[in-house]
């Protein structure tokens, strides 16, 4: 029999790693989560600008963790620079429920021709598409065991790539939106398009001990005080805690996945909250540290077994790294413009619109881009209420920096006579050999450990599709009045929609992971977060990962429940 | 490096502790304590413009000075002083906490900047310009690559000051919200739960 004190470890706690310590917490396995960050609770969020966005108190001190970001310039050179120098990083929520806290949750599911992107649509030169080792099919009783158990709303209306669904409608109605969703849908209409209610992993109604969403008017970014907003933490963690077999440590930062002579994880290693070096035993480990640190503590484990790293020795770990594809554009809607009443509606504190346009997912009537191609999601929004980015935006006039009398009357105008709608864009970002996460050679965390180095490229496909959508989106933010309308459609990844670097697939030559999220090479190690995933969709990932990883739960609990079985008997 | 002693007006002579190299201090990080201060931060300007750990009075002159060019008492809202956007900026700029420790060494620089190119181009402190002549002095700083980041920096810190709670000194009795018809978000931060709180257990700091 094992000595180990937990039947599984998880790495990481964010939504990769939730519906793990959830289903097995249930199931009554003996559960430990080892997370980097503090563990803060519902009450430690507040609205506050400061703490979230301008002086990012829910991420690490760029001086003490940081990592290489190679882009190319404009001549096409590849270079290197660390994050620390730049001020600009990858961090995305480091506590207990990670980025999962601050999302806006955005809840689209893939498309079952997502699961084959390579059949459906063929290759594309300089880029590695493949299809996945499971089908949409497999993954549906998942999507819908989030609606349920994780909580999202909406409202399921039919349209051309509406996916195949086992339940008519999502578990809670759709959330209060702005009168703007309504023009929307009309803008949309004029031009034959069929804008439909997007779902959100946000409840719109009680549900256990988590209050429904009250429109707290700053979402994205920040925590939420009611728990209505989907993260791991108050949807998943919480639950676990409750059955009193999962436990968790935070300000535990992973440092080494450790294997014994027959290539098997026997412990873990980590710095706890005074930098001492910890370790731990369990049967299974589970690594879900979100897709740059999941392939760089995996490539930090290096042994005999493994001089590579671990589950490294096809070289596959870190390589395909992808981010959501698209890109972003916004437009004014001024006040003068609208009816007293219309106008009282549109300013109010409403934030949600939840109004999305999949009628592009597959593009067919675009010869100019070819006969049928993989196109994406198109949603529409108001700008974020938090003020300090509708000041950024007030802080030039062309490109003259504004002071003074001119500023404020910029800064008047802006908060008090338009309002911002915008739309994002989704598409696949095709994986290539120019994105990938390898460790760097010099520069090291504050334990001294080596950092991971980020190859930032990206396939000129992309932005093609993304245009191509923006196109759309903007034909109907002109319908909606909108005015002074940008884009921005660039090779710049979204930092906070990450995934792949650990591929699952069926052939262990090329992949890292097998179709179950096992390490092909480790008996005992699986990763589930956005790591898996060869190919991103057209659509935020989140959903998807929490699907995905509610699958693994259940082959987990298989085996965790076939080997006691076996003990019992032996 | 400007000679603090050499150019502060007679006036200000005589107070020693402005003597003192105030960056120093701060790199030091005596000032770590911002949660003790912070009474110091949000009552009253005028008492801190006097006397201040962060700045030295010329320093303090300059950087009053450059908010009420930045943010006048134009009748257009409310002004730099009426945010008590000096108060926000000196809790600010000592604030060791922040990531960006680079951007507050930036802006102390810039203040001694902004002074030396007047007594250059003016053969006077900045602060003892006319002030119907200040404007257009910054306008003419703006042009050099380095006054336009300092600038830049400078807003958007009175930015900060003028939106973020007023649990943080700035936005005095809400008036920036006010003035832009802002709503902000809820719950509102507290005391116990300001930001400096949360960033040192992301820092594992005891405390
Ligand atoms: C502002 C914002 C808005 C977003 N909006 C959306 C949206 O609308 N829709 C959507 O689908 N997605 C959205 N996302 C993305 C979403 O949050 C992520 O896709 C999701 O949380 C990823 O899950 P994960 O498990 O990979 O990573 P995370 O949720 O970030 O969890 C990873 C955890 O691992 C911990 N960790 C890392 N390294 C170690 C280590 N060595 N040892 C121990 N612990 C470690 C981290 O601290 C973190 O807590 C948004 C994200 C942000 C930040
Ligand atoms: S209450 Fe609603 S709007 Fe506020 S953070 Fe939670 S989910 Fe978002």
């Amino acid at each position: 029999m094992s000595n180990a004190k937990y039947d599984i470890c998880i790495v990481g706690s964010g939504a990769g790693a939730g519906p793990i310590i959830y289903e097995l917490s249930k199931a009554g396995f003996k559960v430990l989560v080892l997370e980097k960050g503090p563990w803060l609770k519902t009450k430690d969020f507040t609205k506050d600008e400061m703490t979230a966005t301008r002086r990012d108190a829910y991420t690490p001190h760029l001086k003490d963790e940081r990592h290489v970001v190679e882009k190319k310039d404009s001549k096409g050179k590849w270079y290197a620079q660390s994050t620390e120098d730049t001020g600009s990083d990858l961090w995305n929520g480091s506590c207990v429920g990670g980025s999962s806290n601050f999302m806006s949750a955005y809840f689209h599911r893939l498309k079952p021709k997502d699961f084959r992107l390579k059949s459906e649509y063929g290759p594309i030169e300089g880029a590695n598409i493949v299809d996945w080792p499971i089908t949409y099919d497999e993954l549906e009783p998942y999507y819908t065991k989030v609606e349920e158990i994780i909580g999202v709303s909406g409202k399921v209306l039919p349209h051309k790539n509406l996916e195949p669904r086992s339940t008519p409608d999502y578990p809670y109605p759709p959330l209060k939106t702005n009168i703007v969703a309504d023009w929307f849908v009309e803008g949309g209409k004029k031009e034959g398009f069929n804008i439909v209610p997007a779902a959100r992993g946000i409840i719109s109604e009680p549900k256990d001990k988590r209050q429904p969403c009250y429109h707290s008017n700053y979402c994205g970014s920040f925590g939420c005080s009611s728990d209505a907003k989907a993260s791991s933490r108050a949807a998943l963690i919480n639950i676990a805690l409750d059955t009193g077999n999962c436990e968790i440590r935070p300000d535990s930062k992973v440092f080494k996945l450790e294997n014994d002579s027959t290539g098997n994880i026997s412990k873990v290693w980590y710095y706890d909250f005074n930098d001492m070096k910890q370790s731990v035993e369990a049967d299974i480990f589970v690594v879900a540290c979100q897709a740059i640190e999941t392939a760089r503590l995996l490539l930090m484990s290096k042994s005999d077994e493994f001089p590579n790293g671990i589950g490294n020795n096809n070289g596959q770990v870190g390589k395909n790294l992808i981010f959501a594809g698209g890109g972003a554009g916004s437009g004014s809607i001024r006040f003068d413009q609208l009816s007293t009443e219309d106008r009282a509606k549109f300013d109010a504190p409403l934030t949600f619109v939840n109004q999305t346009l999949l009628d592009f997912y597959e593009i067919d009537n675009a010869p100019e881009l070819g006969e049928r191609l993989k196109g994406g999601t198109i949603d529409f929004l108001i700008e974020h209420a938090n003020p300090m980015p509708k000041a950024f935006r007030s802080k030039y006039k062309g490109n003259t920096l504004l002071y003074g009398s001119a500023l404020k009357e910029n800064l008047k105008d802006y908060f008090t006579e338009q309002k911002r709608v915008r739309y994002e864009i989704f598409c696949d970002w095709l994986p290539t050999d120019n994105c990938n996460v390898s460790l760097d050679e010099t520069v090291k965390d504050k334990w001294n450990d080596p950092v991971g180095k980020v190859k930032l490229g990206y396939h000129e496909h992309d932005l093609i599709v993304g245009n191509y959508l923006a196109e759309q989106a903007e034909k109907v933010m002109k319908n909606v009045g909108a005015i002074d309308i940008n884009r921005s459609i660039n090779g710049n990844p979204p930092t906070n929609l990450i995934a792949g670097g650990c591929r699952f697939g069926n052939d262990p030559e090329t992949t890292v992971l097998d179709k179950n999220c096992k390490a092909h090479e480790v008996n005992n190690l699986y990763v589930t977060d956005g790591s898996f995933m060869p190919t991103g969709g057209s659509v935020p990932h989140t959903f998807t990962i929490y699907a995905n990883s509610f699958r693994v739960a259940d082959k987990l609990i298989e085996r965790l429940r076939m080997t006691s079985d076996l003990e019992s008997i032996g | 490096m400007i000679d603090d002693k050499e150019i502060a007006p007679d006036l200000l002579d005589s107070i020693s502790t402005w003597q003192v190299n105030r960056r120093k201090l701060l790199k030091a990080g005596l000032l770590a304590g911002a949660m003790t201060q912070i009474n110091l931060f949000t009552s009253c300007s005028t008492e801190l413009k006097s006397n201040n750990d962060v700045l030295n009075a010329q320093q303090s002159l300059v950087l009053e000075t450059t908010l009420n060019v930045l943010f006048p008492d134009d009748g257009n809202g409310p002004s730099a002083d009426d945010i008590n956007a000096f108060g926000y900026f000196i809790w600010a700029i000592q604030d060791d906490l922040n990531r960006k420790q680079e951007a507050n060494t930036f802006i102390i620089d810039g203040l001694d900047w902004v002074n030396k190119k007047a007594i250059q181009l003016k053969q006077t402190n900045f602060y003892s310009i006319p002030a119907n002549h200040r404007t257009a002095f910054i306008d003419e700083m703006v042009k050099t690559k380095y006054g336009k980041k300092w600038v830049s920096a400078m807003v958007t810190l009175l930015f900060e000051a003028l939106l973020l709670d007023p649990l943080y000194g700035g936005n005095k009795e809400e008036k920036g919200w006010k003035w832009l018809n802002h709503t902000p978000g809820f719950p509102r931060p507290t005391e116990e739960l300001r930001y400096e709180v949360l960033m040192k257990k992301q820092l594992k700091i005891k405390q």
